[in-house]
């Protein structure tokens, strides 16, 4: 059995785990922001749907300093409204946004890793 | 490779031989058969008949498929009807990357903001009809309008200034101002002049705001039919289908969150990298998109060519057969 094959496992069950995840954190917090009136329209620009999810739990893990930046921005439109969001979340909703973000960052750069290093032929 | 024929509206032979020449024994249908009449939403094949070609035809039949590559036939052009049979194929590597590039999110803004103006339109002539008839909801209507003015300029700020920036008047129009408008809808006797629709010159955007949409989440159907194929041609040739299942559907789901994850980020840069604007969210989406695509597609080959075996891993060391 191969390193690459058990790296790749991992990364795998890792991904499939951010999957479900996603689908938990999308049915169980943002549903409820969907369907809040005060949040209408502050979920941030949605390029497909179901980008909301991921905008949602990322504007509740990003750090100050990057959200005083993205509110500067000139198309800080296209971003939640994180005032609006820490208004109408809960102290669960916030902690589940950074686990499901962290785990979903950290599986998906360790599997694009594994992508590159196998296109570069690191694994050959 | 034979063509293949869509049409929007039902043609009979006749009418198919005298507005395009083709005779109707040329064509063959899902069932190999010459059909009687064509029916609308429906691909048929032309010229030679091959399997690949029947395959091609059978990934294309199903009613949302037909429905979108009919439109996007009709409005890019006869000539991609063919091309589009071809391209099918290679669709399936995009994903979510294609689908969120720059088109989508232009459609949903220009969706939006017309939306937005048409409230605040609604909110102005609620507050005049308020005002006819002497109701005591005037002030809530005014404050109604108000809000709505208020929104549009908070969300759609980027858009009002392409649209008001020829429009020179001292005392403002229902666009700049919401004094302007609440008074003109006081006072005027000629409604017609509060037609803030009218005014904003964004009909060209919103109508290629529709062409977008042609694309969007059809190429998932596309692309997702096509996997079901797989698995299920694996399942007549007595395979391990439940392998193929894996393989399919872990590589759909990954590319797909790879994709939807890579957009994510390239926003947050995109948002922290100011001044942006609006030609940086062209250049910016740009790139966003094809970094989205070619993740996407990346991980779509890497998870399709060793799942498998991380399948058989998981298996067995999980005793498991």
């Amino acid at each position: 059995m191969s390193l690459f094959l058990q790296l790749f496992t991992l990364g795998l069950v890792g991904m499939l785990f951010t999957c479900i995840l996603y689908v938990l954190f999308g049915q169980l917090t943002v549903r409820k922001l969907r369907k809040n009136p005060n949040m209408k329209g502050r979920l941030g620009v949605e390029f497909v749907s179901g980008f909301d999810i991921l905008n949602v739990a990322s504007a509740l893990s990003a750090p100050q300093w990057l959200r005083d930046r993205i509110s500067r921005s000139t198309l800080s439109y296209l971003a939640p409204d994180y005032q609006a969001l820490y208004e109408n979340t809960t102290l669960f909703d916030r902690i589940f946004a950074r686990v499901f973000w962290g785990i979903s960052t950290v599986s998906t750069s360790f599997m694009l890793l594994l992508v590159i290093l196998d296109k570069i032929g690191v694994f050959d | 490779m034979s063509e293949i024929l869509l049409c929007s509206q039902p043609l009979s032979a006749s009418q198919l031989q005298n507005t395009c020449g083709i005779s109707m024994d040329a064509l063959a249908g899902l069932a190999c058969s010459s059909p009687g009449t064509l029916q609308a939403y429906t691909p048929y094949l032309m010229g030679e008949n091959t399997f690949a070609d029947r395959h091609i035809l059978t990934q294309l039949n199903p009613m949302p498929v037909a429905k979108e590559l009919t439109h996007l036939s009709l409005s890019f052009g006869e000539d991609n009807v063919l091309a589009l049979s071809e391209i099918t194929k290679k669709l399936q590597e995009y994903n979510i990357g294609l689908m969120g590039a720059a088109t989508s999110v232009y459609t949903d803004r220009i969706g939006g903001f017309a939306g937005a103006v048409k409230n605040y339109q609604d909110a102005l002539m609620e507050y005049r009809a308020a005002i006819k008839s002497k109701s005591a909801t005037k002030a809530l209507a005014r404050q109604k309008a108000h809000a709505a003015f208020e929104r549009l300029q908070i969300q759609f700020q980027h858009e009002l200034n392409a649209v008001t920036a020829k429009i020179k008047s001292n005392r403002g129009t229902p666009l700049t101002s919401s004094q302007r408008a609440t008074n003109i809808a006081r006072s005027s006797r000629n409604v017609a002049r509060l037609n803030v629709t009218s005014q904003v010159q964004a009909s060209d955007l919103v109508r290629f705001a529709k062409h977008a949409s042609f694309l969007g989440n059809g190429l998932a159907v596309i692309d997702f039919t096509s996997r079901v194929g797989n698995i299920h041609n694996s399942y007549q040739a007595g395979e391990k289908w439940e392998r193929e299942l894996f393989i399919e559907s872990s590589s759909f789901a990954l590319s797909a969150y790879t994709g939807l994850k890579v957009a994510e980020v390239g926003l947050v840069l995109l948002l922290a990298a100011t001044p942006a604007g609006w030609v940086g969210l062209i250049l910016g989406g740009a790139l966003v998109a094809g970094a989205a695509a070619g993740a996407s597609m990346g991980m779509n080959y890497l998870v399709k060519e060793h799942s498998g075996d991380a399948y058989d891993l998981i298996m067995t060391s999980l005793n498991i057969r």
